[in-house]
């Protein structure tokens, strides 16, 4: 039996602001002419058999998203049809389920309720979501006191062991760090084994390579492409750079908002980040000074172009944003034909987690892109010790009370 | 199709009892009084209104002193009325939830009616107290009658609440609207004052007012030692009219929370 069929779906988001007439907010499919639509999906197909893991992937804003809301039920098709069959168990949002004042105990309890389970059922898989999660010492404190990592650990755990027939995984995972990363691949692997199907969403292409072993990707709410996990990264990093290379047009940014040009006057060939003795690395250590190294081509003419170079977290939030034409760094002036590599040391003194880096290169006036690539180099950073936020301010802390005094 | 959401909601029980304990749990968190709000809010009012009808205004109650008068319909208005603004905001206050995951989107506004009516439960028992203190004799007839009269305001609020729930999503004037709408009720329904004090020829469209019939009703059965007014069958209709328009409006509109919200 088939564990999921999505079949012809189409999702339409009417944009803006005006309300929606009594009639439209019972009546049966958007009928409204007017207003302008946004097709999140359109017209999309695809089947899972017990047991199949695909991963979808494609750049923000590109639908993704809206495939598992429309799976889990949250939202319903414009038109299309969906059958999932079995107990689906979904991990969207980070944290979405969890109450902030209630302790983790009393959250696992709420969560496997929202996904359907009996108390009894719960109690049987409590011990084993808790060793999962790894938040024993936090069981009776209010999740609002978690890191972002402990929710994504706990959201996962409850997740992947009420035994669903079909798991739908977000971004989510990206969080948590990387031996976590792992022990939730290889969850995965189980579950599949059992006859799960899965759906990752994912950015990070190695893991969709790693964990799924079919790939989807997904261009402007539509299926651009569907094959093996590999072919689908593939696929997708050509397609992004063949459509900006080709037309020399509209790039998605992120939320889809802005349009950015790029003319490939220069090209980024290839990012790498790599430790003090010039070995490719991925998990750093906080504090350890790394090397990005950015090689580039040089297609036409280019009069001292401006090098950028942006890490964020995975939901987008800048750590650092810098330009050489920021740090007064003078570029010179390249010829068609010539490669360069640019070498750019940095200290990274982040709190555990995972960073995106975007590398871009401009013109002095900043008019356009010559090249960008967004998320050329995903990392993780362990290390810190126990704090939350982005960067390790190494905080050092003296009690000065009358006891340790008099010692 | 409903059949198949009923079942789900069944299936979601658990879920209902552990949302409504949340609710509870957060309300009176930090606070010192805790559940005891659940007395001192309609016996405030009680209060008030006893100064007000004794002393300024003579009230006619007969053989009820005034305080256990509006006390006893005070008690059940607040129920009917807090938990109908409760299920109004029920969807628009827990958007994280609502557009991220699913479940049957009905367990919020009931768990907010359950978490008021555990409240009730509470007031009730002050109810109870004052009818012993005040030696009034209530017969076990008239008891009998209670759940159904408790049901049908239930039953009632719950259809209000679920189609108040629904519109709020789509237009948050709604919540104001029934802020309003629930005070000009309350007036409009014997609370402070006897239904006999209604002139006679307005009195059967008085009692298309359902809340009219229910809080008549109480008073029959707990301090007039009486059965209730046929009226309440008035009420029991129209209750039953109100869940089943407001269930039917509230799974209409389901489909479409996620994407307003």
């Amino acid at each position: 039996m088939t564990s999921i069929q999505f079949d012809q779906v189409s999702k339409c988001y009417r944009m803006g602001r005006k309300l929606p007439s009594l009639r439209e907010t019972l009546g049966g499919p958007w009928k409204s002419k007017d207003g302008e639509v946004h097709w999140a999906v359109k017209g999309v197909s695809f089947e899972l058999q017990p047991g199949d893991a695909l991963g979808i992937i494609g750049p923000n804003g590109a639908g993704k998203t809206t495939i598992l809301k429309l799976l889990s039920k949250i939202t319903d098709p414009t038109s299309g049809r969906i059958r999932v069959n079995g107990r689906l168990s979904a991990l969207i949002e980070l944290g979405a389920g969890f109450h902030g004042e209630l302790t983790g105990r009393e959250n696992i309890y709420l969560n496997g309720a929202i996904l359907g389970m009996r108390k009894a059922e719960i109690r049987a898989r409590f011990d084993q979501i808790v060793e999962f999660a790894g938040i024993g010492h936090y069981l009776d404190t209010p999740v609002k006191r978690y890191s972002s990592g402990m929710y994504a650990r706990l959201g996962f755990a409850i997740a992947a062991h009420v035994d669903p027939e079909v798991l739908l995984v977000d971004e989510v995972l990206a969080v948590g760090d990387y031996p976590f990363q792992l022990k939730c691949h290889a969850r995965m692997d189980h579950l599949r084994k059992n006859g799960t199907s899965l759906i990752l969403v994912s950015h990070n292409m190695e893991a969709v390579r790693r964990v799924c072993d079919r790939g989807l990707v997904m261009y402007h709410g539509k299926d651009i492409f569907q094959g093996t996990a590999s072919e689908a990264v593939v696929a997708y990093s050509d397609t992004v750079r063949r459509a900006a290379r080709q037309t020399q047009k509209e790039v998605p940014e992120e939320g889809g908002l802005s349009q950015q040009v790029m003319t490939f006057d220069a090209e980024i060939e290839n990012v790498s980040l790599l430790d003090m003795e010039g070995r490719p690395v991925n998990a750093l250590q906080s504090g350890v000074p790394v090397v990005v190294a950015v090689d580039v081509l040089v297609h036409r003419d280019v009069h001292q172009p401006d090098f950028s170079l942006t890490i964020r977290t995975p939901d987008g939030r800048v750590v650092y944003d810098t330009m050489t034409s920021w740090m007064k760094i003078p570029m010179p002036d390249f010829t068609a034909g010539e490669r360069c590599r640019i070498e750019c040391r940095l200290n990274l003194p982040l709190i555990e987690g995972i960073y995106e880096l975007d590398v871009s290169i401009v013109p002095a006036d900043l008019s356009h892109f010559y090249d960008y690539i967004e998320r050329a180099v995903g990392f993780s950073v362990v290390g810190s010790a126990g704090a939350k936020g982005i960067v390790d301010l190494d905080a050092q802390v003296v009690i000065r009370h009358p006891k340790t005094e008099a010692r | 199709m409903v059949s198949a959401r009923i079942g789900s909601l069944y299936t979601h029980r658990e879920l209902v009892l552990a949302w409504t304990t949340r609710i509870i749990r957060a309300r009176y968190k930090q606070s010192v009084l805790g559940g005891l709000w659940a007395i001192i809010q309609p016996a405030a009012a009680a209060v008030i209104a006893s100064v007000i009808f004794t002393l300024f205004i003579p009230v006619d109650t007969g053989d009820v002193p005034y305080l256990v008068f509006s006390y006893t319909a005070m008690v059940p208005w607040t129920l009917f009325s807090g938990s109908i603004t409760d299920m109004v905001d029920s969807l628009t206050s827990n958007m994280n939830l609502v557009s991220k995951i699913y479940f049957p989107r009905e367990v919020l506004p009931i768990a907010a009616l359950l978490a008021r009516l555990v409240d009730f439960g509470v007031a009730a028992s002050m109810v109870a107290l004052l009818i012993l203190f005040s030696r009034m004799s209530v017969s076990l007839l008239g008891l009998l009658f209670l759940p159904v009269i408790l049901v049908t305001q239930l039953a009632l609020a719950l259809g209000i609440g679920l189609t108040g729930a629904a519109l709020n999503v789509f237009y948050r004037d709604i919540r104001h609207l029934f802020v309003l709408g629930l005070q000009i009720w309350m007036y409009a329904t014997p609370i402070l004052y006897p239904a006999t004090a209604v002139p006679e020829q307005y009195q059967s469209l008085y009692f298309l007012n359902p809340m009219a019939g229910v809080i008549e009703a109480y008073r029959a059965v707990l301090l007039n030692n009486a059965l209730p007014n046929p009226y309440l069958l008035i009420s029991i209709a129209m209750s039953i009219v109100s869940l089943l328009v407001g269930y039917w409006f509230f799974k209409r509109a389901e489909s479409r929370f996620a994407d307003i919200i």
